[in-house]
């Protein structure tokens, strides 16, 4: 039956829409990564909970558990794509650097602090405490200098009225620095810091290195969290909220809408006075109320509220489309013959009608789907959402603050992956109404 | 050119259609509906195209006003349709736009959807004087009751301000016709104007265009697979098989003395009413109408074609290799195929 | 016509009524005052409370009431953090709500309408095409994200790179209290421009692709068949013929858009600081406020209720198919 299925003439017109293989291809991608993740939560839970064992520390399969979401990798907001931060923020992140080092040397045990101490996922270099704290202190003199240098030009700027003026009028006596090339000498002097941190904290070579400027790629948010690790967890539940969402919304609507339609008398009445009434709840009055229900709950921060919501909403689309459907086709020739010839009513319905809603069940599964991951994202923001881990919603609430500062790694992180995802769904959508809806006009 | 009428008629034909081909871009490829089409339309007459769905004949009228798709419709570049010194096949938007509703008019199949909703009866009529006329609004809206009238449509004053919805499928029709005819078109093209209504009103309507047909003297080439309509109201037919012209002749002629076997087995698939034919099986065509993407080389009608038990090997081999063209065999009108019938004579019965 | 009128409200009533007796049971799920008070407060408090604002009454004495009161339109009830009366919270606080939400409506539902039409009236041309590729990649986006960079770009990076800007970043101690405020045309551009600006681009993708499909269906149709036989032009088709019919879907779908509007104000509200109904109820939403939460929202269903009542107006008014009956 599939491979009927698969040669049938709307099947084949999708297979040939060049842009929705693509489609298809994309949501095949992020299934899989998605599949990855759930499958290394679940072997984690099951570890963890029969004591036998974990994977938190594989470098590959563990990298992508829902704890790994949280870890710190690198100093807070570290620009992504190998992008330059600006010098005093550099300076911010090598000052991360060595006070990690100088904690764990001021310890009672240097040698275990040093063993244990972890900035991210990199570890101290292997050289002994003595070797470490000459670097600690060379590092300290560097910044001593760059200090210097800011005090230099702190002096030129405070001798120029405006401040910012390339060159000092020569008012004073003694040469007037010039600025930009002060700005130059910090630059280069933080520059000078950088291998002692690298020095301090090296790379490791191979796999562990290659995963570390991996989770570096895109950066890190305010908590020194891998914008990497979470945008691509929050596939997993990105898809997870659409995919329950649309299945349920389309099952129930579906199920509701063929059996008013079909069965009509009061069963019908009461599906149409279900979604008149749910329809004209507005969405706003029905998120305050489940704002006002859960917040405090214990069902706060879970994914609870909002398939609360999205199933109060997303069923009544489906509804109307299938019942409106239902009805066309009930009144046809075929349906007519099949009772004639005396199949049951059940029957009738199930091996007759409903086939021939299915397309119309696919892209409103589609549609859903969309609106579900969209509509995580605003919910989340209006606290509706999950409040640990990671998901585009939480990044993107938390990108606002950081976009003020100019730091667009996040939001973009986060919009690109959710935009490849949508585009790839919104093209489904359009690809299967082009291939199956038979009065569709493009 | 060799193929049409034979039988004289005064003057020159109104509409002139040459070697008309159409084809269509489809999913699938490009299909040809209508191959070499030709024949003339003369003043006063009315030629009727008949054929099963799907033989052409719609797409053949709709080329003649190019009322087809433009994106996927292509017009073959030799096809001609002269008419008032233009030719319509590669006339331009806005010749075909004076042509249209003016000089050749067309009313379809379903007056339900064929009418628009939203607007009323009198604002329908007024669009194609408008269009067409420079008479003023008064003299406008006298013009459409006087048409309404002419159609015999009842209490025109007022239905000038109704719906479409308003009225009945009859009704309906006749707004149609009276919107078609409203500017005097030299031409009516009438697609299967009948089918959609009942036996009653079906009658009421063909005779209404036929007085119609008279008194403005128009033309009108009228579109139909049913046999009884053009029995009724046409002078001369055009018989059509897989976008061609199988057969051409005078009404009476074709339904007396039918050449082409498909044409016989049309006839011969009439119920009959009568004794004599009671408990028989209805004779049905066998087969049915091949797809427009698997056309065949040789005649086009061979595999249903009753008339191939007569034949020899050889004969039947020409028909499955060679496709007949439309000549007249020696007799005096033309037929597609190369072993015509001769001689028969079907009686009229009831 | 008045009839059909009639009909329609006198239908809405009770599906009004039922969706204020949901509210009602919802809020009252988790108890209001002890979400107010928290946990620290002792039964006593807890009772007293309760008593004072009439929480204890049986619960269809307390619908009744608020029934009557929205009847009245009688909002003196006060809220509990602020110790207004609701009514007076609201009606300061719809001006603003307005000053953005209708002419998002406005120039969304005009703009997205002329853009379909131009895109179906050369179907298939690279017009067409670009418009819809457009509209296609601009749905892709969340909403929050074209606040978060349409506030960051069009108000906060030009002040610090160019100086000024045109749009504040969002509503300050500057802004006067009085009513109508907003709708002072320098205020206007000042504050609410942008999230016009934003709130259009986020419906214009959607919108536009609807109106467009409206109409190419509106071409399919047998009429316009007639219409092209009768000698009509493209545009006399398109303009006349096709938007008369199409009018049905798209007023209806504009109708549709509105409740998007209370809500897309909320975000909007927030993130500019505009103090509308949107931000006005989040606030109370956060306080645990129980009278504002339940006169809002019943005020938002019955604009809902009216909203729907209104097209299906509008649409007998269109369709002489509804009028005629």
């Amino acid at each position: 039956m599939i491979r009927r299925v698969l040669r049938s003439r709307g099947v084949r017109k999708l297979r040939q829409n060049r842009w929705a293989m693509l489609a298809l291809g994309v949501i095949g991608l992020y299934v899989v990564v998605a599949l990855f993740m759930l499958a290394t939560d679940a072997v984690e839970g099951i570890g963890q909970r029969t004591g036998g064992f974990t994977i938190k520390d594989r470098p590959v399969l563990g990298m992508l558990l829902v704890d790994k979401t949280l870890d710190r990798v690198g100093p807070n907001s570290v620009p992504g794509f190998f992008l330059r931060d600006r010098p005093e923020r550099r300076l911010e992140h090598h000052q991360a650097y060595l006070d990690a080092v100088e904690r764990a040397l001021n310890a009672k045990d240097p040698e275990a602090a040093l063993a244990e101490l972890r900035f991210g996922s990199l570890r101290p270099a292997d050289l002994g405490p003595d070797k470490l704290r000459e670097l600690v202190d060379e590092g300290w003199a560097l910044f001593d200098e760059v200090d210097e240098i800011y005090e230099q030009i702190d002096e030129a700027e405070g001798q120029s009225p405006g401040g910012d003026q390339a060159t000092a009028p020569g008012a004073g006596e003694g040469e007037a620095p010039n600025i930009a090339d002060l700005d130059a000498a910090v630059s280069d002097k933080i520059d000078q810091i950088e291998p002692i941190v690298r020095a301090l904290f090296p790379i490791p070579d191979g796999l562990d290195g290659f995963l570390y400027r991996l989770k570096m790629l895109l950066g890190t948010d305010r908590q020194g969290r891998s914008i990497l690790i979470r945008t691509v967890y929050s596939i997993k539940i990105a898809l997870e909220v659409g995919f329950v969402t649309a299945l349920l919304a389309v099952l129930v609507g579906s199920i509701l809408g063929a059996a008013g339609a079909y069965f009509g008398g009061w069963v019908d009445h009461v599906v149409i006075w279900l979604f008149s009434t749910f329809s004209s709840i507005p969405s706003l009055v029905l998120l305050t109320v489940l704002a006002f229900m859960f917040t405090g709950s214990r069902f706060d921060g879970t994914l609870i509220p909002l398939y609360t919501a999205f199933s109060l909403t997303f069923w009544i689309g489906p509804c109307r489309v299938i019942r409106g459907e239902v009805l066309k086709v009930k009144e046809l020739e075929y349906v007519q013959a099949a009772t004639s010839i005396g199949f049951g009513r059940v029957y009738i319905l199930l091996r007759h009608i409903l086939p021939n809603t299915a397309y119309l069940m696919f892209i409103n599964f589609s549609l859903l789907f969309i609106g579900a991951v969209k509509g995580e994202v605003i919910l989340t923001f209006l606290g509706l959402g999950l409040k640990n881990g990671a998901s585009w919603g939480i990044m993107i609430s938390q990108s606002a603050s950081e976009v003020i500062e100019g730091r667009f790694w996040q939001i973009s992180a986060a919009t690109a992956f959710m935009f490849g995802l949508v585009l790839a769904f919104n093209t489904l959508t359009d690809a299967l109404q082009d291939a199956f809806d038979p009065k569709h006009v493009s | 050119m060799p193929e049409n009428e034979s039988t004289t008629r005064d003057g020159e034909p109104v509409l002139k259609v040459r070697h008309l081909t159409t084809r269509f871009r489809t999913d699938l490829g490009v299909v040809t509906a209508v191959q070499d089409i030709s024949f003339n339309v003369y003043a006063g007459e009315t030629l009727g195209i008949v054929g099963e769905s799907g033989c052409g004949k719609t797409v053949t009228s709709k080329s003649i006003m190019r009322l087809l798709p433009e994106e996927v419709t292509l017009i073959d570049e030799a096809s001609r349709i002269e008419f008032a010194g233009l030719n319509l096949a590669s006339a331009s938007e806005k010749e075909m736009r004076r042509v249209r509703g003016d000089r050749i008019a067309m009313i379809f199949q379903e007056p339900m959807t064929s009418l628009n909703p939203v607007f009323t009866i009198g604002w329908q009529l007024d669009e194609a004087l408008k269009y067409h006329t420079k008479l003023n609004h008064a003299e406008r809206r006298a013009r459409a009751i006087e048409m309404l009238r002419l159609v015999d449509m009842p209490n025109p004053e007022q239905r000038i301000h109704e719906y479409p919805h308003q009225l009945s499928g009859g009704m309906r029709q006749r707004v149609m016709i009276a919107m078609a005819l409203v500017c005097e078109p030299d031409i009516l093209i009438a697609d299967e104007p009948t089918t959609a209504l009942d036996v009653t009103i079906q009658a009421q309507i063909l005779s209404l265009m036929n007085d119609l047909k008279t008194k403005l003297s128009t033309a009108i080439v009228l579109i139909t697979h049913d046999l009884g309509v053009v029995a009724q109201v046409c002078d001369r037919v055009i018989v059509m098989y897989a976008g061609r012209v199988i057969e051409s002749a005078p009404v009476r002629d074709l339904f007396h003395h039918p050449r082409h076997p498909y044409t016989r087995a049309l006839l011969d698939s009439i119920p009959r009413a009568g004794t004599a034919h009671a408990g028989k099986k209805l004779p049905a065509i066998e087969g049915i109408v091949p797809s427009l993407f698997e056309l065949p080389e040789g005649c086009r009608f061979n595999d249903r074609c009753p008339h191939r038990r007569t034949l020899d090997e050889a004969q039947r081999r020409r028909c499955v290799d060679v496709e007949p063209d439309l000549s007249e065999h020696g007799a005096d009108r033309p037929v597609r195929c190369h072993y015509p019938l001769v001689d028969v004579t079907v009686k009229e019965t009831a | 016509m008045w009839a059909y009128i009639l009909r329609k409200i006198l239908y809405n009533i009770p599906v009004y009524l039922g969706i204020i007796l949901l509210l009602m049971v919802l809020l009252r799920v988790n108890d209001p005052v002890y979400a107010f008070l928290g946990k620290s407060a002792s039964p006593e408090q807890i009772q007293v409370k309760r008593h004072e604002m009439g929480l204890d009454r049986p619960f269809l004495a307390q619908y009744r009431d608020f029934v009557w009161d929205i009847l009245r339109m009688d909002f003196s009830q006060r809220s509990w953090e602020q110790k207004r009366p609701v009514g007076q919270m609201i009606r300061k606080a719809v001006g603003p709500s307005l000053a953005i939400t209708a002419p998002s409506l406005f120039l969304t539902a005009i703009i997205s309408v002329t853009i379909g039409l131009i895109a179906s009236f050369y179907r298939g041309r690279s017009v067409d095409r670009t418009l819809m590729l457009l509209a296609v990649l601009g749905m892709c986006v969340s909403y929050l994200v074209y606040i978060i960079l349409g506030q960051y770009f069009g108000a906060y990076w030009p002040r610090k790179a160019l100086g000024t800007s045109v749009f504040a970043v969002s509503v300050d101690a500057t802004v006067g209290d009085e009513a109508g405020y907003f709708f002072v045309p320098a205020n206007w551009v000042r504050f609410c421009m942008l999230p016009v600006l934003i709130n259009l681009v986020v419906a214009m993708g959607y919108d536009t692709r609807f109106y467009r499909a409206v109409m190419v269906e509106e071409g399919t149709r047998d009429y316009i068949i007639t219409a092209k036989a009768k000698g009509a032009s493209k545009r006399k088709i398109m303009f006349v013929h096709m938007l008369k019919n199409a009018m049905i879907p798209i007023v209806t779908r504009v109708m549709i858009t509105l409740p998007f509007l209370i809500t897309g104000s909320i975000l909007v509200e927030m993130y500019f600081g505009i103090p509308g109904m949107g931000r006005t109820l989040i606030n109370a939403i956060n306080a645990k406020d129980f009278p504002v939460i339940q006169a809002i929202t019943a005020l938002l269903a019955a604009v809902m209720i009216v909203t729907v009542i209104l097209t299906d107006v509008l649409y007998a008014l269109l369709d002489p198919r509804v009028r005629l009956q």
